[in-house]
């Protein structure tokens, strides 16, 4: 049994999970229990509207956020890939959203909704919604997704997110390298506030192209009062444009 | 309109670039495979449409060539939901527009794309968002990370 799950919650926090454990069978009958606390049956506060974007973090890049520091150490068959790689053929060009480990370090907003039993980050950039489960729940077998299945906990003032089962993506670790991932691939998140600002460092693993974890810390600071994401709408045709635009790497 | 259409050196082009604005914003591709940074073309011409879509806008201008042949040229912006937090909207350009676009030119022969580009007035003055209430602030372009900025 997991720790969390022999929680006692404060009257008030009781009050509250119970009413989102109603609002979610609403939902989606999806609930399955309260255990959004930490051992302090207190958890910590990262609900809002966050800005990633340019006034807040240096605009990614193939050095950002892998710079020469903290760049991954590729394998042979990373490298293999990354000779052969054509940017035409980026799933990106035809509106494929991106994933995790990029996802976090796009430059847009990014909303946090927090439920008794799971986190909700929605990103503006394609649109993009994970479900971090808290309940202790497992990763379904053998289903693999563009965002992998992710789970959560709650420790002292942190979040703990660990995402798996990804599906192979030939531009899996970023959008600027050619570097793929696999279904091997794991990623870790670890929130946390100071002051005002949400951060988070992330460990991307994947035996298959990796020689050993890469990790990259960045932060967010709160949008302005009242602003709410809008629709991202990925334009298919526009996606692709701009590829005609390079000299063609195969004929 | 006349429309004009040149190519020079980058340095040439730098001085032409005080006279405006525009900053990079939000990167879905890197621009050097695309585009040829080493190089900057003017256009000028009329507007004949605006996709202002996710993840990249895109203004299309109708030019004349020195060769005297009208080329469409499409001139590469930002994501639309980071540009609206700047002020744009799918009006702030219209079909029929005057327009000068100065940028990096696409590298496939035949093809006439246009990156990180400053726009203006033909005459190069500034352009304004004269279409929204506060018609003081001044266009800002939202273009790809030109790769000489060290992304």
């Amino acid at each position: 049994m997991r720790e969390t799950d022999n929680l006692v919650l404060s009257r008030p926090l009781a009050c509250l999970a119970a009413a989102a454990a109603l609002f979610a069978v609403a939902m989606d009958g999806a609930f399955v229990g309260a255990s959004a606390q930490t051992a302090e049956g207190v958890i910590p506060d990262f609900v809002g509207v966050w800005d990633g974007g340019g006034r807040v973090r240096r605009i990614n890049g193939p050095n950002m956020p892998w710079t020469p520091d903290n760049f991954p150490v590729l394998n042979e068959r990373a490298l293999a890939y990354q000779e052969v790689f054509d940017e035409a053929i980026a799933p990106k060009y035809d509106c494929v959203p991106s994933a995790s480990p990029a996802l976090q370090y796009d430059p847009y907003y990014m909303e946090v909704v927090q439920w008794p039993d799971r986190v909700l980050f929605r990103y503006e950039k394609d649109d993009q919604l994970r479900t971090v489960w808290l309940d202790g729940r497992e990763p379904p077998l053998n289903e693999y997704t563009v965002q992998g299945f992710s789970v959560g906990r709650y420790e002292g003032d942190a979040l703990l997110v660990e995402t798996t089962h990804f599906v192979f993506d030939i531009t899996g670790f970023d959008d600027y390298n050619g570097i793929p991932s696999s279904q091997l691939k794991r990623v870790t998140e670890r929130y946390w506030r100071e002051g005002e600002e949400l951060r988070m460092t992330l460990t991307v693993e994947d035996p298959m192209f990796l020689r050993e974890p890469a990790s990259y810390t960045t932060r967010w600071l709160p949008a302005r009062e009242g602003y709410k994401l809008n629709p991202y709408d990925c334009d298919a045709e526009d996606a692709r444009r701009a590829v005609k635009y390079m000299i063609p790497k195969y004929r | 309109m006349k429309a004009l259409f040149w190519i020079s050196s980058l340095a040439a082009v730098v001085v032409l670039g005080l006279s405006v604005t525009g900053f990079p914003a939000e990167a879905h591709h890197n621009s050097t495979p695309f585009y040829d940074d080493t190089q900057d073309v003017e256009v000028i011409g009329t507007v004949t449409r605006f996709n202002f879509r996710n993840p990249h806008s895109f203004i299309f201008i109708e030019s004349e060539s020195e060769d005297g042949e009208m080329v469409e040229w499409e001139v590469e912006l930002g994501a639309a939901v980071s540009m609206s937090r700047s002020g744009w909207t799918r009006e702030t350009i219209q079909a029929g527009d005057a327009i000068r676009a100065v940028g990096n030119p696409s590298r496939a022969e035949g093809t006439f794309g246009l990156c990180c580009a400053q726009l203006t007035q033909p005459d190069g003055s500034p352009i304004q968002l004269v279409r929204l209430e506060n018609d003081e602030v001044p266009l800002q372009l939202v273009a790809l990370v030109p790769s000489a900025a060290g992304d």
